[in-house]
């Protein structure tokens, strides 16, 4: 109920900011053109010319170290997007097709070993040179980053740039058009001397990247972004960004609602009550994602141990919690339903398959959990748990100490299951330690996050998280890149994944994904329980071309690495 | 001049332990940098291959240095005033860190503390002096607001005067939205004292009450002694008692209660640099336990160390000045 009261409200800000940019276009004297072009061409920014500093906080907490370097680990937010761009854009809020940016379209060979890219004519770094295919293949295939499955790049002519790869590589085509960052040759070829300098350098002065806005002011409080004039997409109408240090959510969430932020991504338990308490002057939309799972040590053959490693547990367990109810109490009704799939729904609903269940199930169900582990041959003791041969159902659930919506989840799991017949102990070990056992596989159970995919396919899912490639014996840590905590593995899903990653077939990936998630469904190493929300606060007053429920024309917080740019560039004042 | 041989050598050798202490504990703990990393950046969103292949080559460290290889490379850093870089600001060095938030810090809780000190002591004075009369109220609702929780009350002015009636800022050191970084200007300068009252405000109210508990008690034991009887006899004037013969006597404890408490200045007052997002060393100290940044968490405790031992260094030598007894007894 309370989410639909939220949902009403939500819709009446949205009309409201789409009332004041028609208002807007008015008083410019300009055409209307609709907000639905954003979505996908380049248009236009909304909106009128501001010198209003818009201030963004993208979750840094100060002292602020200025590093815009695109392959440092700790750059800061924006240097993705706004300063340096990519050649597309994936938007991971819908299914549709990647937005052109620095590119202009792509093309797979029949057998996926070579990408050929056209690139956009005119586009300029912001040092007055021009940007051309030499800069792609750079990009591609410098020595800052590894990308061992690229065999070759090279300029076909200056607005057209051939990839070629080991292999079948369909799959990597959001790493190569989506997140690759175009960085200039003429900047960056001398520093492949040293690399290990190169990487810590901090590129404050300046940098040249070919994005809507240049490096103004630094501080160890801000920094600050100008619009840059000579920009391929027009000049933003937003002069000036000023990104700010907040020490943590309480803060943040003081100086949005006092009207001192425009722009922030963060979880706020009421985001009605701020959107309210402002007289609409602040908007909000939720972008649900990542889900949440109870990870499983599955596992035997790898050295698991404990009653889950038996999939009569996991599965009764999955029937035994009330999802329903963790929503509502651990994540105020913000969190949307999971798919056993890990499919995100709405968006890549195509991908499931015919006679798979959509959602988890959302509601408790203690008799057929009882029934699942009666039918595999445990029988009830005397306290009212289940045992099998002298084993009881009986398993530690952990989550980091400081994570208090996982900390409350695992409360009511624990007494959800219970009424079941399955006794968990819920423990909450620090961060450090809770991150050690994840990595080792040293747990029976764990509530942790998986990563959503960037693209509007689970296949870095079912690759990243199931396969026994991405696994490693109990005990021994996850190599980088590898998620598959759960040392599950299962043949089925191996074989089904390679045939997903070698074609670019449709139909041959859907049958691909089918038998993943035929066995995925039965074996549940990871128990879905939640897709976590992503909520997104903005500043609706005096800024208009925000990414709203009705245009989601990109991933909207203001921490998401590439869409800040796009964003950004999309904005326009209201006067 | 054997005292205060005998002091430099206590200090010097002081010194030592506390830096080895430092050097040790953070090797006792465990965490590597790199995994620390990736757990924290994985839970904003996707961490790719190539980053993590980053990650590791700048901070999977060799460690096959032996310890005391370490400590003797840690001691020729710290002569160097070479603290390291942090994880978590990386790749800033420790020092620029340190020194960017060490002047907000000694600038807004010393200040506080001088006020506090300053308010809490002279009040005290004339409360012991007018002993007995109603001024004696004062003392219980004082130690009252004192007793109450810091962050607390600093969350309830920031709701108070801040939020419901928008007198004060919220937070930070100046105006961040306004000023793109710290600039030498009339409005600068008047903008950090604005966003510095609130805050100063609270340690003031919150730490005035012991100072002046403490000092009224002494006043009041000091008022009995025979010299004060003597110099009442003589018909000095009240003002003259007052001030040369009972308050300076009164207050040697508070004085040097207050050079300790000036050394922990520098250690900042984390709980009001957190409620107040002030950019001060406490708030720093709170990045790095929370990164578990080794380099960092050393560089601070070394400099708070280095301060409170120099700090109770010149109460020493003054306190000899002061008071000749200390110097024959030691």
């Amino acid at each position: 109920m309370i989410r639909s009261t939220g949902r009403k409200r939500l819709l009446a800000v949205t009309s409201l900011v789409a009332g004041v940019t028609l208002l807007a276009a008015g008083c410019g004297g300009g055409d209307d053109e609709g907000s639905g072009d954003g979505t996908k061409s380049p248009a236009a920014a909304e909106g009128t010319d501001t010198d209003r500093t818009l201030i963004v906080w993208a979750g840094a907490e100060p002292p602020i170290t200025a590093n815009f370097n695109p392959f440092s680990p700790t750059l800061l937010a924006g240097t993705n997007g706004v300063i340096y761009e990519t050649l597309f854009y994936y938007n991971k809020t819908s299914a549709e097709a990647p937005r052109p940016m620095l590119g202009e379209s792509f093309e797979w060979n029949e057998d996926g070993t070579e990408l050929t890219i056209k690139l956009r004519e005119g586009v300029k770094w912001n040092d007055g040179e021009d940007f051309t295919a030499d800069d792609v293949v750079f990009s591609l295939t410098n020595k800052f980053t590894t990308r061992a499955y690229i065999t070759g790049a090279e300029a076909v002519d200056p607005l057209t740039v051939k990839v070629s790869f080991d292999g079948p590589e369909f799959t990597n085509e959001f790493s190569v058009l989506g997140t690759t960052l175009m960085v200039p040759e003429h900047v960056w070829a001398e520093k492949e001397a040293d690399v290990e300098a190169a990487l810590t350098w901090t590129n404050e002065d300046a940098p040249v990247g070919t994005g809507p806005y240049t490096v103004g002011e630094t501080s160890a409080d801000s920094y600050t972004f100008e619009a840059n004039p000579d920009y391929w997409g027009g000049k933003p109408k937003v002069a000036q960004a000023r990104y700010i240090g907040v020490a943590g959510n309480q803060s943040a969430q003081d100086m949005l609602t006092t009207g001192q932020i425009d722009w922030t991504g963060m979880f706020i338990p009421d985001p009605d009550s701020i959107v309210s308490s402002s007289g609409d002057a602040v908007g909000y939309v939720n972008t649900p994602q990542d889900p949440t799972a109870i990870y499983t040590c599955a596992n035997v053959d790898l050295g698991c141990e404990g009653p889950q490693t038996d999939v009569a547990v996991r599965q009764a367990l999955n029937v035994a919690i009330d999802r329903t109810e963790i929503n509502n109490k651990a994540f105020v009704d913000l969190a949307a339903p999971v798919s056993p799939t890990f499919a995100l729904l709405g968006r890549d609903d195509k991908w499931i398959a015919d006679g798979m269940p959509k959602e988890s199930p959302q509601t408790a169900n203690a008799e057929e959990a009882m029934k699942i582990l009666e039918d595999a041959g445990y029988t009830k003791g005397a306290d009212g748990i289940y045992e099998k041969d002298g084993q009881k159902v009986e398993m530690t659930l952990t989550s980091p100490a400081t994570w208090t919506d996982y900390n409350s989840t695992n409360k009511l799991v624990a007494a959800q299951a219970l009424k079941a017949g399955i006794k968990i102990d819920v423990t909450e070990p620090t961060q450090q330690e809770w991150g050690d056992a994840r990595f080792s596989g040293n747990f029976q159970l764990t509530l942790g996050g998986i990563v959503g995919t960037s693209v509007p396919d689970p296949f870095q899912i079912y690759k990243d998280w199931f396969t026994t490639d991405a696994t490693i014996k109990v005990g021994e840590t996850l190599e980088p890149g590898d998620w598959n905590f759960t040392r599950y593995s299962n043949p089925a899903v191996d074989e089904a994944v390679n045939a997903a990653a070698a074609t670019n077939d449709e139909a041959a990936k859907k049958d691909a994904y089918a038998k993943v998630q035929a066995e995925i469904t039965e074996d549940l190493p990871y128990i879905p329980v939640v897709v976590n929300a992503t909520e997104t606060f903005w500043n609706a007053k005096d800024y208009t071309g925000w990414p709203t429920e009705d245009n989601l024309y990109a991933f909207p917080p203001a921490w998401g690495a590439g869409a800040s740019g796009l964003i950004l560039s999309q904005l326009g004042g209201t006067e | 001049m054997k005292y205060y041989t005998r002091r430099i050598v206590f200090y010097v050798l002081t010194l030592w332990v506390a830096i080895s202490l430092n050097f040790l504990l953070p090797r006792l703990s465990p965490g590597d940098p790199a995994q620390i990393m990736i757990d924290k950046m994985s839970r904003g969103g996707e961490v790719t291959p190539e980053q993590i292949a980053t990650i590791q080559r700048l901070f999977g460290g060799d460690s096959d240095q032996s310890l005391w290889d370490a400590y003797v490379q840690y001691l020729n850093q710290v002569i160097h005033w070479d603290l390291g870089t942090s994880v978590t600001k990386f790749p800033a060095p420790v020092t620029e860190l340190i020194s960017q938030a060490l002047p907000w810090t000694i600038g807004l809780v010393g200040l506080a503390t001088v006020i506090s000190f300053l308010v809490g002591v002279g009040a005290g004075a004339i409360i012991g002096w007018r002993r007995g009369t109603w001024v004696d109220h004062i003392v219980p609702s004082t130690t009252l607001i004192q007793s109450l929780p810091y962050f607390w009350l600093a969350l309830l002015l920031i709701y108070l005067l801040a939020v419901q009636n928008p007198v004060f800022p919220v937070g930070n050191g100046y105006d961040i939205r306004e000023f793109g970084g710290p600039e030498w200007s009339w409005a600068f300068v008047g903008d950090v004292i604005y966003h510095g009252t609130l805050p100063a405000l609270t340690i003031v109210i919150s730490s005035v009450g012991g100072w002046l508990l403490g000092m009224r008690n002494m006043m009041v034991s000091t008022m009995s002694e025979d010299y004060i009887v003597t110099a009442e006899a003589k018909g000095l004037r009240k003002s003259r008692i007052l001030m040369t013969y009972a308050t300076r006597n009164a207050a040697l404890p508070s004085i040097s209660g207050f050079g300790i408490t000036l050394a922990f200045v520098v250690a900042g007052s984390i709980v009001m640099e957190q409620v107040f997002s002030y950019p001060g060393l406490g708030k720093l100290m709170i990045t790095a336990v929370r990164g578990n940044d080794y380099a960092l968490m050393q560089g601070l405790f070394l400099v708070i160390t280095l301060t409170v031992l120099a700090a109770n260094f010149i109460m020493d030598i003054v306190y000899g000045f002061i008071d000749p007894r200390t110097r024959s007894n030691a």
